[in-house]
């Protein structure tokens, strides 16, 4: 009797889990799993669209070669991209924590301050990103003749320069690209309870030592799911370098569909290899 | 600095807070950048708009591109109440069901054991890297079979499977203390009351984040009503400032000044959506309930 209505009770809460998690599992497995499985078939074959449907012809793994060795674009825009990735993405993180940290600070009109930079995330989803680069509103004019910008170019090797000059010329498509990322650090900085802060400031703790031995490893989670977040939204931005190829080649007639597929997969590979190096410089928990 | 008992930030201004202000004011200025941009091409004349250099601010501004504007509107056969009313409803449904979707979905991630769940994420997690454009095909042909087209789920669902929702609720989640939630089970609470009363609101930033994430892609995107929906009176108003910048870009002079004010007019619920939002975002920043 007694193991029955615990049996009971516990496939009802079951049940209750399945009902929590069903709305969103069929909505994914119908709108992106079931294309995404798709586009695996098509990355293999020929892909025609005529009026009675779609005919697929196999063709074994000729896009992927296509893609790889034959075509030219595809070349170009892939060191762009890397360029951009290995750049871009832990500037941001620096720049966000910087600035969440900035804003931690108890300081007057500090919900004004938050506001203003949470402000890019209205921005750099919206359409007018390309416009104002296009017009060089993202990058700071002029900045090429600053003597410091010259001494860099100038009379440091290029294997260190680059970076510096790299994040000179972004350093504004860089500040919107943090929004949301700055958001999250601040939120985990908050969750920091004062009274570390007190004990340690007690012990003798500098703000440097808080800040490596106390933010850093509380804000750790935080900014492996910020690098994967960064990481992606670059990646996905309609403004990368690849995404245009890949959009370009889906209404290529001598590409295709086909291709652009291939070129998908082959791109979410490089993405998830650019996931992992992340995971293993933030991601992996201390016993 | 005077002395502030057990405090180490002071509560008022003090004079040491002089370089985040400066350093804060600077940044800023950046941010509010792209805003300002768009409010000063809306209202610049033709010459200015192709002016080379280009200027970022407007010398001599004008109201000809809306009033160009309302002439295309006008001669339009639906009106444009229309198509502002499909985007409204269209826009709360989505960002509704998709952040209690997500957060119902997110929770039991998070929270609960069973065996398939790393996998699930994992998944969910994979379906972030890949190229939105690429899975267009395959989504038009599913929207056909289920037989939605011109029809106003069509506008809505393909949009709700945005994983990066899941993921993010779900990071928050991770983060809410499990004694906190035992306790509500141990006072009676089940998984509706726990989800609604006391995880939503201590992931209040994530959600709003998310609403307003959720929002922008469906108030911006063009792309549902051109691909799914046929039906003139059922498209977005979106969609219609696309189309009515691209109809006249036979004639490109034309044309860009009414862009420069549709995207304005377009631009405009963003922010007030954000400022209503980013208040909750920042006044329930993170307090766990537990010390």
């Amino acid at each position: 009797m007694n193991m029955v209505s615990k049996l009971k009770l516990r496939s009802r809460k079951q049940w209750l889990g399945v009902l929590f998690v069903f709305p969103w599992i069929a909505g994914f497995l119908i709108f992106t799993l079931y294309p995404l499985v798709t586009t695996i078939i098509y990355s293999f074959s020929t892909v025609r669209f005529k009026l009675e449907g779609v005919s697929i012809t196999y063709e074994n793994v000729k896009n992927f070669t296509d893609v790889l060795f034959k075509d030219p674009e595809f070349k170009l825009a892939l060191p762009k991209y890397l360029v951009q990735i290995f750049y871009f993405v832990p500037m941001v993180l620096v720049f966000s924590i910087l600035l969440s940290l900035l804003l931690n600070n108890n300081l007057k009109g500090r919900s004004f301050f938050r506001a203003l930079f949470f402000l890019p995330v209205i921005i750099i989803s919206g359409p007018v990103v390309e416009n104002l680069q296009t017009m060089g509103a993202a990058s700071l004019q002029g900045l090429g003749s600053f003597p410091v910008y010259r001494f860099i170019h100038e009379s440091i090797p290029d294997f260190i320069a680059a970076p510096v000059l790299y994040v000179f010329d972004n350093a504004i498509m860089i500040l919107w690209y943090t929004g949301v990322q700055t958001l999250i650090f601040l939120s985990a900085m908050q969750k920091i309870d004062r009274s570390i802060y007190e004990a340690s400031m007690v012990d003798g703790a500098s703000s440097w030592q808080l800040f490596w031995k106390i933010i850093i490893p509380t804000i750790k989670p935080f900014i492996f799911l910020n690098s994967i977040y960064t990481i992606v939204d670059v990646s996905m931005s309609t403004m990368n370098p690849i995404i245009i190829e890949i959009k370009n080649a889906m209404f290529n007639i001598k590409k295709g569909f086909g291709f652009a597929a291939a070129a998908s997969w082959i791109y979410f590979f490089i993405i998830l290899l650019t996931v992992l190096i992340s995971y293993f410089l933030f991601g992996r928990e201390r016993k | 600095m005077r002395y502030q008992g057990t405090k180490i930030n002071p509560t008022r201004y003090d004079r040491s807070q002089l370089k985040f202000f400066i350093i804060l004011s600077v940044l800023g200025v950046f941010m509010v950048l792209p805003i300002i941009y768009i409010i000063s091409t809306a209202f610049k004349p033709m010459e200015e708009l192709f002016a080379y250099p280009p200027r970022f601010f407007v010398r001599k501004p004008t109201f000809d591109n809306f009033r160009k504007l309302f002439e295309v509107v006008q001669s339009s056969g639906i009106p444009l109440s229309r198509y502002i009313f499909n985007s409204i409803m269209s826009s709360l449904t989505m960002v509704l069901t998709s952040v209690v979707i997500s957060s119902m979905a997110a929770y039991i991630l998070s929270k609960k054991k069973f065996r398939t769940k790393n996998l699930l994420f994992e998944i969910n997690t994979l379906a972030l890297m890949f190229v939105p454009a690429a899975v267009q095909i395959p989504r038009y042909l599913i929207i056909e079979k289920l037989g939605l087209i011109d029809t106003f789920a069509a506008l809505v669902l393909p949009l709700l499977a945005m994983p990066v929702n899941v993921f993010l609720i779900k990071q928050f989640i991770d983060q809410v203390p499990n004694s906190l939630i035992e306790s509500a089970y141990m006072d009676g609470a089940n998984d509706f009351f726990v989800l609604f009363k006391i995880v939503m609101p201590i992931i209040m930033p994530a959600l709003v984040t998310v609403a307003i994430l959720a929002f922008q892609t469906s108030w911006n995107t063009p792309d549902p009503s051109s691909y799914y929906i046929n039906d003139d009176a059922k498209k977005t108003f979106a969609f219609f400032m696309s189309a009515i910048t691209t109809r006249i870009s036979g004639n490109t002079v034309q044309g860009q000044g009414i862009a420069s004010a549709a995207s304005l007019i377009l631009f405009i619920p963003n922010i007030v959506i954000y400022i209503i939002m980013q208040n909750k975002v920042i006044n329930t920043m993170a307090y766990s309930g537990i010390k």
